[in-house]
């Protein structure tokens, strides 16, 4: 039995741009985001267990400000602030939602990571010392590796926010998905050519509501079993 | 040299502050109503979670994993553009606080959820064994214990919530983030606005977490102090 389902003819279009334009900004925007993320703030959260005052307070507010910070008005401190201070720090929409999720990105695995770091019994410290490994060695070698256990199950929960996140980059134009999925929405709302003249909202947000649950379903499941097998 | 020259915090704050502060209230109110319409949410469906009440249990499932698995954005685009089409038209306001109420209490239910069914099984079965029925059982013994372990990830979740009032800006509702980008729009004072903006955030942020550990201590559970 052959069951044929019939679309209709707006439904085409609309789908190729949001998955042709859209879905490619949102993962390359995840991805430099999750990127810069897992390596300045691993960086920052080892640096921040070292025993020296004025560099764990220049650290410490940097956590606290970009997790503290609405996650947009981050994005509005890199899009509209930042080419105030100088015109080379003037970026596009897609890159400055990167950047700001680089920034809260990173605090937040920075915290996770002095949480991982300093839950390594101090002997371990020690052993690698009587090695012969300094600082850098002990921690690349030695420390880093096991606290990454620790670390698994925040990061893939990291990255479900961050993919979730970089929707923002719609409220300063940056076509991603759902910014793609709205200008979808306003074109069909105008009257031929340009549109059709009717309103789709419903069904153009649900589809771009099942395509992010597609995504991130999978990782939140994964952040759960990896958590599990931990406890 | 420039910025130096005409950046004036002090300016834009005493030329502005009646509008700001409205756009203050704004945020707090309708992060009021969300905390509150959270807290409810929350501990209602979490307690069927944690029971699991047939039907409501389920049910409740598929919208935690709902609201966690897609962006807030989207949810807020949902409400505001979607259901209009149903002859369901809601003011910004209205919108507003909805959207975070409905993502708060699905991350609350969660929330909840964990904190009733950590309450040891013991604690229960020594209610019934007094004499205690299902509803007089939950009120005198799993919420009080099950709520105070639950409240740190609770409180945690109303800070994003009242962060998430922001987000508003995408659909014009003048609340904080929304009136100091207006101004600066017009004035071009986009650094000064961007300051107030960050200074009254981190503001309600802080002293949000600072009441966290606060209760954590004052509300620990006695085998714990």
């Amino acid at each position: 039995m052959l069951v044929a389902l019939q679309l209709p003819e707006w439904v085409e279009p609309v789908a190729r741009y949001i998955l042709e334009v859209g879905l490619p900004a949102t993962l390359r925007v995840s991805a430099i985001a999750v990127t810069g993320s897992a390596v300045i703030g691993i960086l920052f959260g080892t640096l921040i267990t070292i025993d020296f005052r004025p560099l764990q307070v220049l650290l410490r507010g940097y956590i606290e400000v970009f997790r503290g910070l609405p996650i947009l008005v981050t994005v509005f401190i890199v899009f509209l602030g930042l080419p105030e201070l100088s015109s080379a720090l003037r970026f596009t929409p897609l890159t400055s939602a990167a950047l700001a999720l680089v920034l809260w990105g990173s605090a937040q695995v920075a915290e996770a990571t002095r949480g991982a770091v300093q839950s390594i019994p101090r002997e371990q410290h020690e052993g690698a010392a009587a090695l012969g490994f300094g600082w850098f060695g002990r921690h690349r070698w030695v420390i880093l590796p096991q606290a990454r256990r620790r670390l698994l199950p925040p990061f893939v929960g990291l990255l479900v926010n961050i993919i979730q996140n970089s929707t923002l980059a719609a409220a300063i134009g940056g076509v991603e998905i759902l910014q793609a999925s709205k200008s979808q929405y306003e074109r069909l709302s105008f009257p031929p050519p340009i549109g059709i003249g009717e309103i789709h909202a419903f069904e153009i947000f649900a589809g771009t509501a099942i395509l992010f649950f597609l995504i991130s379903f999978p990782l939140t499941r994964l952040a759960a079993v990896l958590e599990k097998r931990l406890a | 040299m420039l910025f130096a020259v005409t950046y004036d915090l002090g300016a834009f704050v005493s030329e502005n502050w009646e509008e700001l502060l409205e756009g203050l209230v704004n945020t707090l109110k309708v992060s009021a109503i969300a905390v509150a319409g959270a807290l409810v949410i929350g501990v209602l469906l979490g307690a069927a979670r944690a029971h699991r009440l047939p039907v409501v249990s389920q049910v409740t499932a598929c919208y935690v994993e709902l609201a966690r698995n897609t962006p807030i954005l989207v949810q807020i685009f949902l409400i505001y553009f979607a259901l209009p089409q149903f002859g369901v038209t809601l003011n910004q306001f209205t919108v507003a606080w909805l959207a975070v109420m409905i993502w708060g209490g699905a991350f609350n239910s969660e929330n909840f959820r964990a904190g009733f069914e950590a309450v040891s099984y013991r604690y229960r079965e020594a209610a019934h064994a007094l004499g205690f029925g299902a509803r007089a059982t939950f009120l005198n013994v799993t919420l009080p214990i099950g709520g105070r372990i639950a409240l740190p990830s609770s409180i945690n979740t109303y800070i994003s919530v009242v962060k998430n009032t922001s987000l508003m800006y995408v659909i014009g509702y003048t609340e904080l983030t929304t009136t100091a980008l207006n101004i600066s729009a017009l004035s071009l004072e986009t650094l000064e606005a961007l300051t107030v903006l960050g200074v009254v955030y981190l503001t309600l942020v802080w002293s949000l977490s600072a009441a966290i550990r606060l209760l954590e201590s004052r509300l620990a559970l006695p085998e714990e102090r």
